[in-house]
C-alpha cells in the first residue's frame, strides 16, 4: 500500500489560496454547507459570497444579515410579498435603507423591484457607486407620474451606471429619453442598455431609439424592442437603422425586436408564410448599417415584417462584421437558397456559432444544407415557423453538424411532427444538451385555435425518451433540458378535458428529473364566470397536474390558465391539492394568484422550503380588488412555513 | 387594526356623506365588486369585506358553530356596521349574503336604509308549492363530491371532486365557487345553505329592498325573484336584467353596474 507520508490536510492550504478556492464555488447550497464546517469556513464563504438574492418577508428586514458584506451582486426584487413597495410600510423607510446599505456596503450590482418612485429615492442614495441596476415592475405604471422621474432619482445618485436593464420594468416609453439627456455624462459611460421591454407591447418609437442612442455613444450592447410595422408612427425605417449604427458605432451586441414579436401568441402568417406588410428596410441599407457596426459579434433583428431578398447584406456580413457568432433573424425571406449544395446568403458567415431563424418563408432543405456546410461552427440552432423545411433537411443538418450541435429548437413548422423530428436528432442523440420540439402528432393541426402551450424545461441524465416505443433502446446521455410544446385546444369552448390527463406521470421515467417549468398560460379559460355549462379552469387544472406527484421534482415553475376577461391566473382547488402531493418539492413558484386556504395545502409537503406567489406577468393585478393573496396572508402563510414543527430531513 | 378589520380584510374607500356595504357571496371574495367600486368611490364611502370562511380569510377564525346557521355571518356584519358606527347604510348583497343582511335588518332595521339583493333566493330546495332550483339529487352528488372532498383532505390525500364534475348544470352553477374554500368549511357552508329556510322571516323585514337578478341563472330561477316581491314585509320593487350567470357583477359589468347605480342612487318611489 503506497502512502504518500503527508500529513498535509485541507485545511493546510494557505489562506490565500483557500480564499480563491472558495470564491470560485458559486452553486449557493454548496456555499451554505461549506459555512457550516467551521468557524473559519463560516468566515471565509461570507468573504467570499459575491452574489446574495434576500427572501424573507420584508416585515422582518431587521433581521437581515450583516455577515455577507462581501456582496458585490445584490437582489432585492424578490422579497416578500411579492411585488409590494419595497419600504412603504415603514414608519421610518430612510432607517431601513440605510440598514441595508450597511449590510451590503460594496454592492455594484442591484435588482430591485420598483412598484413606485419611493423606492428609487430611498435606495439609489445608498449606493453611489452602483454600476449595473436592473429594476423590475410588472405592475402599472402610475399615470400621474412625471415622465422620467424614477430615472432622473436612479441617475442623480448613481453617477456610476454603467449599464441599465429595465426589461422587466413597465414604464412608458416616454420616460427614458428626457432621463437620458439631462445626464449627457452618466449617458456617455452607459455602455449596457436593455431597454427590451418584456412587460408590455410598448416598443420605442425611431425618434426614442435615436435620442436614446446619440446620447450613448459608447453604447457596447443596445437591447430594444421597435416597430417595424410603417403604418405605425415612428416605425423603424432605414434612416433610423443608419443614424443607430452612426451613433453607437461600438456595439458588440444589438437586439431590434419588434414589439409584437414578446406577445406569446404564436404568429399569423398567411399560408405562404409572409405577413400581410413588408417592412421598410432595404437591403442596401442593411448592407450599409452592418459596414458600420464592425465590431458585432451578436446581433438579433426579429422584424415581423418581411424583409425580402435579403441574401445580398447576409453576404456582405462575413466581411463587415467578422467577429459575428451568434445570429437570429425574424421574417426574413431569401437568406438562402442553397441551390446546387453552394453555400450563398447567411450560409457563407462560416464564424457563426449560434443561428436562430424566424417565420422564413422560403427556408427549404436545401437552404439548410446549404447552412450547415457554410457555417461549420455551430452548436445552438434554431427554427422556427419556417414551412417549406421538412425532416430530411433538418436530419441533413444534423448530420453534418453532429460534432458542434449541442442546442437545437424546432418550433411550429407545418411539415414537422414529433416522430420524424426524433429521428432527424439521430446524429446528435449522444450530444446535445438542449432541446425543444412541438409534440404535434399528426402532420396538420385539427385543433381549432391553438391557444394551450404548456412548457416543460426538464434537467435530465441518462434516460430513454418515453413517448415512442421505437426509440426506447437509445439513450440521450448528455441532454440536460427538454422543452415541449403540446397544444390542448380551445378550453374555452365546449369540450372538457378528456377523462384522463396531460400524462405527466409519464415522466416519471426520469428519476433525475429535479427541476420543472409548466407553463399553462397559453391556456385560455373560464374562471369563476363561466357560462352556465361550460366547463371552468378548474378541471383544466385537474388534467394538467394530474400525475405531477409522481415525479421527484425539486423546484417547479408554474404558470396557471389564464381567464384574461377578469385578468385572472390563479391556483384552483385541484392544482393546490395536486401540488400539495409532491413530496420532495423544495421551491415552488406560482406565476400568479392563490388564496390563503390553498396556500395552506403546501405546508403538507415536509421538504418545502422557498414558495412565492409572483405575478410577473403584464398587468400584475393590483392589489386589494383584484388578488386574492393579501399581505395579511402572505405573512401567515410564510410564518406558517419557517415554523419549528417542520422537520426539513437536509 | 381591530381584529374585526383584520380577520374580514375590512376596507374603507371613498369619500362621500353616504355608506355602502358590499357583501360577497360564498366563495368568492371581495374583488367580485371589483367593476363596481370605480362607479362608487366618488360619491360614497364603500365598505367591502370578506366573509368569514372565504379563502381569503384565516381558516382559524371559522367557527364551525357560529357558522351552522346564516345568523352567524349576520353578527358578523352587524359587528362591522359597529365598528363602522355610521347612522345607516346602503346594503348591496350577493346571493346568500344579501339574506345575511336581510336577518341582519330584522335585528337592526335602524342601520339599513335599504337592501340590494343580487342573485338572492331564501331557499334553494324545492318544496311543495315552492319552487326554488334544487331538487334533493342534485344537492345529493354535491354533498357526496364535498364529502369525499373533505375525507381525501383529512387523511392526506388530494380532493379533486370539482363543481364541473356534477351534473346538474344547476349544482355546477352555484358550486363553482364554493369549492374555492377548504374542504371542511366548504362543506360547512355548503351545508348551511342548503340547509337554511329564509322563508318564513321575509314578512319580518321592514327595509325596502331591491330584488336584482339575472335573466338566466341557474342557481335561482326567476320565479324566486317573484316569490321575494311578494312575501317580504316591506316594500319591494324587482328588476330582471338581461345578463347571464349566477356572478354577472363579473361575468357582464355592462349590464350590472348601470342597474346596481340605479337602484343605489334612487329609492322605491311610495306612490
Amino acid at each position: 500500500m503506497a502512502v504518500t507520508s503527508s500529513d498535509t490536510h485541507f485545511l493546510d492550504i494557505p489562506d490565500v489560496v483557500l480564499t480563491i478556492i472558495f470564491s470560485l464555488v458559486a452553486d449557493t447550497r454548496t456555499r451554505n454547507a461549506m459555512s457550516l464546517v467551521c468557524l473559519k469556513w463560516h468566515l471565509l464563504e461570507r468573504s467570499t459570497r459575491k452574489s446574495l438574492t434576500l427572501r424573507g418577508n420584508v416585515r422582518d428586514l431587521f433581521l437581515l444579515p450583516t455577515c455577507f458584506r462581501a456582496v458585490t451582486d445584490l437582489d432585492l426584487s424578490l422579497l416578500s410579498p411579492w411585488g409590494h413597495p419595497l419600504l412603504d410600510s415603514f414608519p421610518n423607510p430612510l432607517l431601513l435603507a440605510q440598514f441595508l446599505r450597511h449590510a451590503f456596503p460594496s454592492v455594484v450590482s442591484l435588482t430591485v423591484y420598483v412598484r413606485n418612485p419611493s423606492t428609487l429615492h430611498l435606495l439609489a442614495p445608498q449606493w453611489p457607486d452602483l454600476r449595473h441596476i436592473k429594476l423590475i415592475r410588472w405592475h402599472q405604471r402610475l399615470p400621474t407620474l412625471p415622465l422620467g422621474i424614477e430615472f432622473v432619482a436612479l441617475f442623480e445618485h448613481c453617477r456610476m451606471l454603467s449599464s441599465l436593464d429595465v426589461s422587466h420594468f413597465h414604464c412608458w416609453t416616454e420616460d427614458l429619453p428626457p432621463a437620458i439627456q439631462a445626464y449627457p455624462m452618466l449617458a456617455a459611460s452607459l455602455s449596457q442598455l436593455n431597454i427590451l421591454k418584456h412587460s408590455s407591447v410598448e416598443g420605442f418609437k425611431s425618434h426614442e431609439l435615436l435620442a436614446i442612442t446619440a446620447s450613448c455613444p459608447n453604447l457596447r450592447e443596445l437591447l430594444a424592442t421597435c416597430i417595424f410595422d410603417h403604418r405605425f408612427v415612428g416605425f423603424v425605417s432605414d434612416e433610423t437603422l443608419l443614424a443607430l449604427a452612426s451613433n453607437c458605432p461600438s456595439l458588440s451586441l444589438l437586439h431590434l425586436v419588434d414589439a409584437t414579436s414578446l406577445s406569446n401568441v404564436r404568429p399569423d402568417l398567411n399560408d405562404d408564410g409572409y405577413t400581410s406588410e413588408d417592412a421598410s428596410i432595404s437591403r442596401s441599407i442593411l448592407c450599409d448599417v452592418f459596414a458600420g457596426l464592425p465590431l458585432l459579434e451578436v446581433l438579433v433583428l426579429d422584424v415581423c415584417h418581411n424583409v425580402r431578398d435579403a441574401w445580398p447584406a447576409l453576404e456582405l456580413l462575413n466581411s463587415k462584421c467578422p467577429r459575428l457568432k451568434s445570429l437570429k433573424l425574424g421574417q426574413f425571406h431569401g437568406i438562402c437558397s442553397g441551390v446546387d449544395s453552394r453555400p450563398d446568403g447567411i450560409a457563407l458567415c462560416h464564424g457563426l456559432e449560434s443561428l436562430s431563424i424566424k417565420n422564413s418563408a422560403d427556408l427549404t432543405d436545401n437552404s439548410l444544407e446549404a447552412i450547415s456546410l457554410g457555417c461549420p461552427k455551430l452548436s445552438k440552432f434554431e427554427v422556427l415557423g419556417c414551412k417549406k423545411i421538412s425532416a430530411k433537411g433538418i436530419r441533413k443538418l444534423t448530420h453534418v453538424l453532429r460534432n458542434t450541435l449541442v442546442d437545437v429548437k424546432i418550433s411550429s413548422c407545418k411539415n414537422l411532427n414529433v416522430v420524424s423530428l426524433l429521428q432527424t436528432m439521430e446524429p446528435i442523440r449522444d450530444r446535445i444538451e438542449r432541446l425543444h420540439i412541438d409534440c404535434v402528432w399528426k402532420n396538420a393541426d385539427n385543433s381549432v385555435k391553438q391557444t394551450a402551450s404548456s412548457n416543460g424545461e426538464t434537467r435530465l441524465k441518462k434516460k430513454n425518451k418515453s413517448r415512442d416505443n421505437s426509440f426506447c433502446s437509445r439513450t440521450w446521455s448528455k441532454l440536460q433540458h427538454l422543452s415541449l410544446w403540446i397544444a390542448v385546444g380551445d378550453c374555452s369552448g365546449e369540450r372538457r378535458p378528456c377523462t384522463g390527463s396531460l400524462g405527466l406521470r409519464y415522466l416519471a421515467r426520469y428519476p433525475s428529473l429535479s427541476r420543472m417549468l409548466l407553463d399553462c398560460s397559453g391556456v385560455i379559460g373560464y374562471g369563476l364566470t363561466a357560462p352556465p355549462g361550460y366547463p371552468d379552469l378548474s378541471l383544466w387544472e385537474r388534467f394538467f397536474l394530474y400525475g405531477i406527484e409522481n415525479l421527484n421534482l425539486n423546484e417547479l415553475n408554474y404558470w396557471p390558465a389564464q381567464d384574461m376577461d377578469v385578468n385572472q391566473r390563479s391556483l384552483f382547488l385541484p392544482a393546490a391539492a395536486l401540488l400539495a402531493q409532491c413530496g420532495s418539492l423544495r421551491k415552488l413558484f406560482i406565476h400568479g394568484t392563490a388564496n390563503e386556504h390553498f396556500m395552506m395545502f403546501l405546508l403538507r409537503i415536509p421538504t418545502l422550503r422557498d414558495v412565492q406567489l409572483r405575478e410577473d406577468y403584464y398587468p400584475a393585478p393590483e392589489n386589494d380588488m383584484c388578488t386574492e393573496m393579501r399581505a395579511e396572508s402572505c405573512r401567515r402563510f410564510e410564518d406558517a412555513l419557517k415554523s419549528i414543527n417542520r422537520h426539513i430531513p437536509d | 387594526m381591530g381584529i374585526v378589520e383584520e380577520a374580514h380584510n375590512l376596507k374603507v374607500l371613498g369619500s362621500g356623506d353616504r355608506l355602502i356595504v358590499l357583501a360577497h357571496g360564498f366563495g368568492t371574495d371581495q374583488s367580485v365588486w371589483k367593476h363596481l367600486v370605480p362607479h362608487l368611490v366618488d360619491d360614497f364611502r364603500v365598505v367591502l369585506y370578506d366573509n368569514m370562511g372565504a379563502g381569503t380569510t384565516n381558516p382559524d377564525y371559522f367557527d364551525f358553530n357560529r357558522y351552522a346557521t346564516l345568523e352567524g355571518y349576520a353578527f358578523d356584519l352587524l359587528a362591522i356596521l359597529e365598528e363602522l358606527r355610521f347612522d345607516s347604510c346602503i346594503f348591496v348583497g350577493h346571493s346568500v349574503s344579501a339574506m345575511v343582511g336581510v336577518i341582519a335588518s330584522i335585528s337592526r332595521p335602524d342601520l339599513f336604509s335599504k337592501i340590494i339583493m343580487i342573485s338572492a333566493s331564501p331557499r334553494y330546495l324545492n318544496d311543495v308549492d315552492y319552487y326554488g332550483g334544487f331538487e334533493q339529487e342534485d344537492l345529493d352528488q354535491l354533498f357526496e363530491a364535498m364529502g369525499s372532498n373533505y375525507k381525501a383532505w383529512c387523511s392526506g390525500f388530494a380532493p379533486l371532486a370539482v363543481g364541473g364534475d356534477m351534473e346538474s348544470v344547476a349544482v355546477q352553477e352555484f358550486s363553482r365557487t364554493l369549492f374555492n374554500m377548504r374542504p371542511d368549511i366548504a362543506l360547512s357552508v355548503a351545508q348551511t345553505i342548503f340547509q337554511s329556510d329564509m322563508r318564513q322571516i321575509l314578512s319580518l323585514v321592514t327595509v325596502p329592498c331591491h330584488i336584482i337578478q339575472s335573466v338566466k341563472d341557474l342557481a335561482v330561477p326567476v320565479v324566486v325573484s317573484e316569490y321575494l316581491h311578494q312575501n317580504l314585509g316591506s316594500e319591494s320593487i324587482v328588476e330582471v336584467m338581461t345578463s347571464d350567470g349566477h356572478l354577472p357583477q363579473l361575468s357582464s359589468p355592462d349590464i350590472v353596474i348601470p342597474v346596481l347605480l340605479k337602484h343605489i342612487r334612487y329609492d322605491i318611489s311610495t306612490a
